[in-house]
């Protein structure tokens, strides 16, 4: 979903980058105030394993491929959105100045989409879902959904741009990301998150969703 | 926590990364994605062309994840040149702020 310069007219990019900023300095707020030194490991880790199964291109018939972004899974694993968009933010960044993949002028719509929007939406309904849902369900839907939603925007921002018709835009997006987003994203987060709360569940423990409707915040102040 | 198995996690990540990165040239499906995809689809023709013969704005030393000349073997060096790209600056950040 990496918009390449051409498809979007510069005034309107811009736009995008002003809009983005301010969440990305909030990403940057976040990894000062919430992200200690022990989980600096745990952050380039993820960082990097994002980067690298971005390039896995999973075919989903039609003719057409989709990989993970994993905004949603950076969000889960350390209780908040806006490690999401952090790493989205530098994942994007070399994939844009490095590899052409993505424009640069683009990077601000493309983090708004990847970062912001899946993460946010992919965070929030995994923290709805948690409720009363087990860990990996309410993981596959919020990962789905938010790719699924920032498709959906991605497809509004072409429209605007005067590059995609509005309907058949939405159509195609809609369709061909409703697929990756199962696959690519819901599936992969959910194989993950399960996982890590195997395997390593104090490191979900900070996230007060580990355990249905109950936070561990109040006991430990 | 304890900031050996956190350790423990850094170190099985770069491996997946790596290893991701090695089969990904191999593996990866060379399909158009999502994006490019309703592209084709929904945009006419002459226009899509015009489109995809933009150069981007700004130059890039390793456009496609690919090494000019290597094949498989460069596109392997280049996505592991960016694995570890993304883990250094992201360790490089965290540090700073």
């Amino acid at each position: 979903m990496h918009i390449p310069d051409s498809f979007i007219p510069l005034n309107q990019a811009i736009a995008y980058w002003v809009i983005a900023i301010p969440f990305i300095f909030m990403s940057m707020k976040w990894a000062k105030n919430e992200l200690d030194e022990m989980k600096i490991p745990v952050l380039a880790a993820l960082s990097a394993g994002i980067f690298a199964i971005q390039a896995m291109n999973i075919p989903i018939g039609m003719g057409t491929s989709g990989h993970m972004v994993g905004a949603t899974l950076v969000a889960i694993v350390f209780g908040s959105p806006w490690a999401g968009v952090l790493v989205l933010t530098l994942v994007l960044l070399v994939q844009g100045f490095v590899f052409a993949d993505g424009g640069i002028t683009t990077l601000g719509a493309n983090i708004l989409n990847m970062g912001v929007i899946s993460g946010f939406v992919g965070y929030y309904t995994y923290v709805a879902l948690r409720k009363n849902t087990s860990i990996s369900i309410a993981a596959l839907v919020g990962a789905w959904l938010g790719l699924f939603i920032s498709a959906i925007a991605c497809s509004v921002q072409m429209w605007i741009a005067g590059t995609f018709p509005l309907v058949p835009g939405l159509m195609a997006m809609g369709l061909y990301h409703l697929i990756i987003g199962f696959i690519g994203e819901g599936l992969i987060t959910a194989i993950v998150i399960a996982a890590i709360a195997k395997s390593r569940p104090d490191l979900l423990e900070n996230n007060s969703t580990i355990k249905p409707g109950k936070s561990k915040k109040g006991a430990r102040a | 926590m304890s900031e050996k198995s956190n350790m423990k996690f850094f170190y099985a990540g770069i491996a997946i990364a790596l290893l991701l990165s090695v089969v990904a040239p191999f593996l990866a499906s060379s399909d158009p994605d999502g994006l490019e995809s309703a592209a084709g689809g929904v945009i006419e023709e002459s226009k899509l062309s015009e489109l995809e013969e933009m150069e981007p704005v700004v130059g890039s030393p390793l456009p496609d994840y690919a090494i000019e000349g290597m094949g498989k073997s460069g596109e392997i060096i280049a996505i592991v040149i960016g694995t570890i790209a993304v883990l250094v600056i992201s360790f490089v950040v965290g540090k700073v702020l």
